[in-house]
């Protein structure tokens, strides 16, 4: 399966691959990125998609991958930084679903357990769940290594991590919290004080849009939406 | 052993093919919109669809650390077969087939990059003139395609038999109901011809080792060929379907 096969003309050609197609040799340049295996020393496609080749300018190190049009979704690993959403909360840990995996978004949530002892670092044994989080909160998490084997371990016990997007008891829709300090978010409609763990999220990286309920709200704030997507 | 009847004088199958042709294998990727990927083919008057749900978290049961369960169903419709059937999931005809669904497609997954994930492949066969098991793992490779799993190549499968010309044995390809039923051998060979490699090769009856490589030799040029049907396929749909925007809403 070796026949090339291209949409398009010159410049604007996209050269499409199919599972098993040879793209080439696999040499000390020649890397095999997402969507591509090494076979027999040469490189293969693994996906039917289009091929991308990436010309790394520090390291002159050309990579090729294969980017399909039904994205399979990644695996979350150890390590990774995640977000995700609280479905239920009980005295021993919190149940959620993991939306995204550092900037992918899942197409089939994966469930996480953060358990009590792993929400803050400081006070373990005297936390109260109810009080760091509460079903529909977004949350920032890091995936801890397996444990178990049906389900992800989280962990928040670091400033960075913690509740992001949230709704206050009785607020209307789309109204979100605001963080007062590391333990508590106020509503701005109701004005009523809510107990979370909240995350320490750097103001530059923080993409407003995705936050603000009203689109008005950034110049009154001041800050600049330097994080493009 | 095999009559005469199964090859005509002029050198003319049952159904008036050549021996080494195949079937006629219409396909179309994307039939259904709620699976992840999906297929329809037809091999002849076998008519087989697929559905593939793409990598998600494993059932606690089925857990493996290595990489991805490939969770396969193989169901024949009540309408399938000339004597209607009732029991067209989990009788261990149904069974069988979807655990040498599950070997032919394991092989063909790059199974490491989704450890404690689960693909459900689901394959459902509405009318079957044999080759059932072969249209199936064409059907399951497309429908894997289009819902994006990697995978290592294609992988096709095919069946061949062996009839009498004169003294010496003549391949048959592709084989159908009534030469299945007629009573000789049957060889199933599902491979991944991009590498070179078998998945799977299971014979009913027995064949003499002398005759056993041509019979062989003719099932694998057969997924060799499949293969550039399929191939012709998936380039089409590519082609036609590059432009959909992927929605996803959390």
């Amino acid at each position: 399966m070796t026949t090339e096969d291209s949409i398009g003309e010159g410049e604007y050609a996209i050269n499409l691959s199919y599972p098993g197609f040879d793209l080439g040799e696999a040499k000390k340049d020649v890397i095999s990125g997402p969507g591509t295996y090494i076979f027999n020393g040469r490189i293969r496609s693994a996906l039917a998609g289009v091929i991308n080749e990436y010309e790394d300018e520090k390291t002159k190190a050309k990579t090729i991958s294969v980017v399909s049009p039904k994205a399979p979704s990644i695996v979350p690993k150890t390590g990774n930084k995640i977000t995700a959403r609280v479905t239920s909360v009980n005295a021993r840990l919190v149940q959620c679903q993991i939306l995204c995996v550092e900037d992918f978004v899942m197409s089939r949530p994966y469930r996480g357990i953060l358990r009590k002892e792993d929400i803050r670092l400081l006070d373990k044994d005297k936390i109260d769940p109810y009080k760091c989080y509460r079903p529909g909160d977004i949350i920032l998490a890091k995936i801890l290594p397996m444990r178990e084997m049906h389900c992800y371990y989280l962990t928040t016990a670091e400033n960075e991590l913690g509740v992001v997007i949230c709704t206050a008891e009785g607020s209307p829709q789309g109204i979100h919290m605001v963080p007062i300090s590391w333990s508590e978010m106020q509503c701005p409609k109701t004005l009523v004080k809510e107990s979370r763990k909240v995350a320490r999220v750097i103001p530059e990286t923080i993409n407003r849009s995705f936050v603000l309920a009203t689109p008005g709200e950034d110049e009154k704030t001041g800050l600049e939406n330097t994080k493009t997507d | 052993m095999p009559g005469p009847e199964l090859l005509s004088s002029q050198g003319l199958r049952l159904d008036g093919r050549r021996p080494d042709e195949l079937r006629r294998i219409r396909c179309k990727l994307g039939v259904f919109t709620q699976p992840d990927g999906s297929a329809y083919l037809e091999q002849g008057n076998t008519k087989v669809l697929a559905a593939v749900y793409g990598p998600h978290q494993a059932a606690k049961s089925k857990l493996s650390t290595e990489g991805v369960v490939v969770n396969c169903q193989y169901s024949m419709a009540t309408f399938s077969t000339s004597e209607r059937k009732n029991r067209p999931r989990g009788d261990r005809k149904s069974q069988e087939m979807s655990l040498h669904l599950r070997q032919a497609l394991s092989a063909a997954i790059k199974t490491e990059l989704y450890p404690r994930s689960q693909i459900d492949i689901y394959v459902e066969v509405l009318q079957a003139d044999g080759g059932a098991y072969c249209a199936s793992v064409n059907a399951a490779t497309l429908a894997l395609i289009d819902a994006g799993v990697p995978l290592k190549a294609y992988a096709c499968a095919c069946t061949s038999s062996v009839a009498w010309r004169g003294n010496h044995p003549e391949a048959l390809l592709d084989v159908g109901h009534v030469e299945e039923a007629a009573g000789g051998v049957c060889l199933t060979v599902a491979a991944l011809p991009s590498v070179d490699s078998i998945a799977l090769l299971e014979m009913s009856h027995r064949l003499h080792m002398d005759y056993f490589e041509v019979v062989m030799s003719r099932a694998m040029q057969g997924c060799k060929d499949i293969e550039i049907i399929l191939d012709k396929a998936v380039r089409e749909h590519l082609a036609e379907g590059w432009t959909k925007p992927d929605v996803i809403t959390i």
